[in-house]
C-alpha cells in the first residue's frame, strides 16, 4: 500500500511540475521534502527520548504491570494478539485523549515495536492500533481552540462537543473498517 | 490552570521516586530507554523522508490544487461547502498546513460562521493520517501495511462527514 501511495503521490506531483516546465521547482520540492524529514525527526527526538527514558524507568519499577493487567481485557477485544503491548497502547491512547501529543507518539512507537513480529507485515492488531491513532479522540482540541480565539470567535469552545462526537464517529469507523478490511488485505 | 500544568511534572517526580524506592537503577533505566528511542528514530528517518518528499512534490507542484478544483463540484453536490474542499484535501497530509488553511478560512468567513465552525470541527476531529502511518510503520520497518491505510482514510472521511453534520 505505501509502495503505491509513495509512487503515485510523487509521480503525479513531478508530472504536474513537468507540464508546467518547472524543473527547478521540482528539484527544490524534492529537496525540501527530505530536508523536512531531518527537521521533523529532530523535533520529534527531544520528547521521544524523554518519554522513552521515563517509560523504561516506570517499567523496571513495575508501574506498567498494573496498567497492563487493567487494560488487557478491554484492549484485547480490539487487538487479539496484544502481547506485551497493553501498557504502551493504553498510555498512547490516554496521552492522545488528554492532548499530550508529544508523549503520545513515543508510547505509540513503543506499542508498535511490541506488536511487531519482525516479518515486515502488519498484524491485525498493529493495523487496528494505527487506524485508531489516525482518528483523533481528544478531550480538548487545543490547537483549533487557539486558532479560533486568535481569529476573534465569540465562543471558541462551542466546537468542542461536535468535534468530540465527530472524532468518536471516526474512531468507531476506524475500528469497524480495520476489522472488516483485515479479511480483504491478506 | 496553574495546578493542571503541574500534574505531569509531579507525575514524573512520583515515578522517579517510586522507582528509587523499588531499588531500580533509575539512571541506567533512563539511559537504556533513551538509547532504544534513538535507534527507533534512525529507522524512522527514511520513512519520514519518503513521505515528506512525496507530499512536498504534490503540494509544491499545485497538483493538490488541481485535484481540489476537480472534486469541488462533486463535493458541493454532497453538501460540502466549496471553501472547505482544499482543507479536507490537505488534512491527511499536513497538520501545520491545515491549521494555516483553518486560519485563512476563519479570517475570511468568520470563526462563528457555518464555514468557520465546520472547518474547526474537521481539523479537530481528524488526524494527519499519512504522517501517523509513516511514523508508526517506519519505526518497525513494516512495509506490508495491509488494511491500516484504507481504514485510516475511511475513519478520516467519516470524521469529516459527521463533523460537517454536527458543526
Amino acid at each position: 500500500m505505501m509502495n503505491w501511495v509513495f509512487v503515485i503521490l510523487t509521480a503525479v506531483g513531478l508530472i504536474v511540475f513537468a507540464v508546467k516546465g518547472d524543473g527547478a521547482g521540482a528539484m527544490a520540492a524534492l529537496a525540501a521534502g527530505t530536508g523536512g524529514a531531518v527537521t521533523l525527526a529532530l523535533e520529534l527526538a527531544g520528547p521521544f527520548m524523554l518519554w522513552s527514558g521515563l517509560f523504561k524507568v516506570a517499567e523496571r519499577a513495575g508501574l506498567t504491570e498494573g496498567l497492563s493487567k487493567m487494560m488487557r481485557k478491554p484492549l484485547s477485544l480490539l487487538m487479539p494478539d496484544l502481547g506485551g503491548a497493553a501498557a504502551p497502547v493504553s498510555l498512547n491512547l490516554a496521552a492522545n485523549f488528554f492532548g499530550l501529543g508529544n508523549a503520545a507518539t513515543p508510547f505509540g512507537i513503543e506499542a508498535v515495536k511490541r506488536l511487531d513480529r519482525g516479518d515486515g507485515r502488519a498484524s491485525d492488531s498493529m493495523a487496528m492500533f494505527i487506524a485508531l491513532n489516525s482518528s483523533a479522540v481528544e478531550l480538548l482540541p487545543t490547537s483549533v481552540i487557539a486558532v479560533r480565539t486568535a481569529c476573534g470567535s465569540a465562543d471558541p469552545y462551542s466546537v468542542v462537543i461536535p468535534t468530540f462526537l465527530a472524532s468518536l464517529a471516526a474512531a468507531f469507523a476506524a475500528i469497524i473498517s480495520a476489522k472488516l478490511l483485515g479479511r480483504v488485505f491478506k | 490552570m496553574k495546578w493542571a500544568s503541574l500534574a505531569v511534572p509531579m507525575l514524573i517526580v512520583a515515578i522517579l521516586a517510586y522507582a528509587l524506592v523499588k531499588k531500580v537503577n533509575v539512571y541506567k533505566a533512563f539511559l537504556d530507554g533513551v538509547g532504544e528511542s534513538v535507534r527507533s528514530l534512525m529507522s524512522l528517518l527514511p520513512c519520514l523522508a519518503a513521505m515528506l518528499t512525496a507530499i512536498s512534490v504534490l503540494k509544491g507542484s499545485g497538483a493538490l490544487g488541481f485535484f481540489t478544483d476537480l472534486i469541488s463540484p462533486a463535493a458541493e453536490k454532497l453538501g460540502v461547502k466549496a471553501p472547505l474542499v482544499p482543507l479536507i484535501a490537505l488534512r491527511p497530509f499536513s497538520g501545520s498546513g491545515s491549521l494555516a488553511i483553518l486560519k485563512e478560512l476563519l479570517t475570511e468567513y468568520g470563526a462563528d460562521s457555518p464555514v468557520g465552525r465546520e472547518a474547526s470541527v474537521i481539523v479537530g476531529s481528524t488526524e494527519t493520517v499519512f504522517y501517523t502511518v509513516s511514523v508508526y510503520f517506519g519505526a518497525v520497518g513494516v512495509t506490508k501495511t495491509r488494511q491500516a491505510v484504507p481504514a485510516a482514510i475511511i475513519s478520516g472521511l467519516v470524521g469529516t462527514a459527521v463533523g460537517i453534520l454536527l458543526a
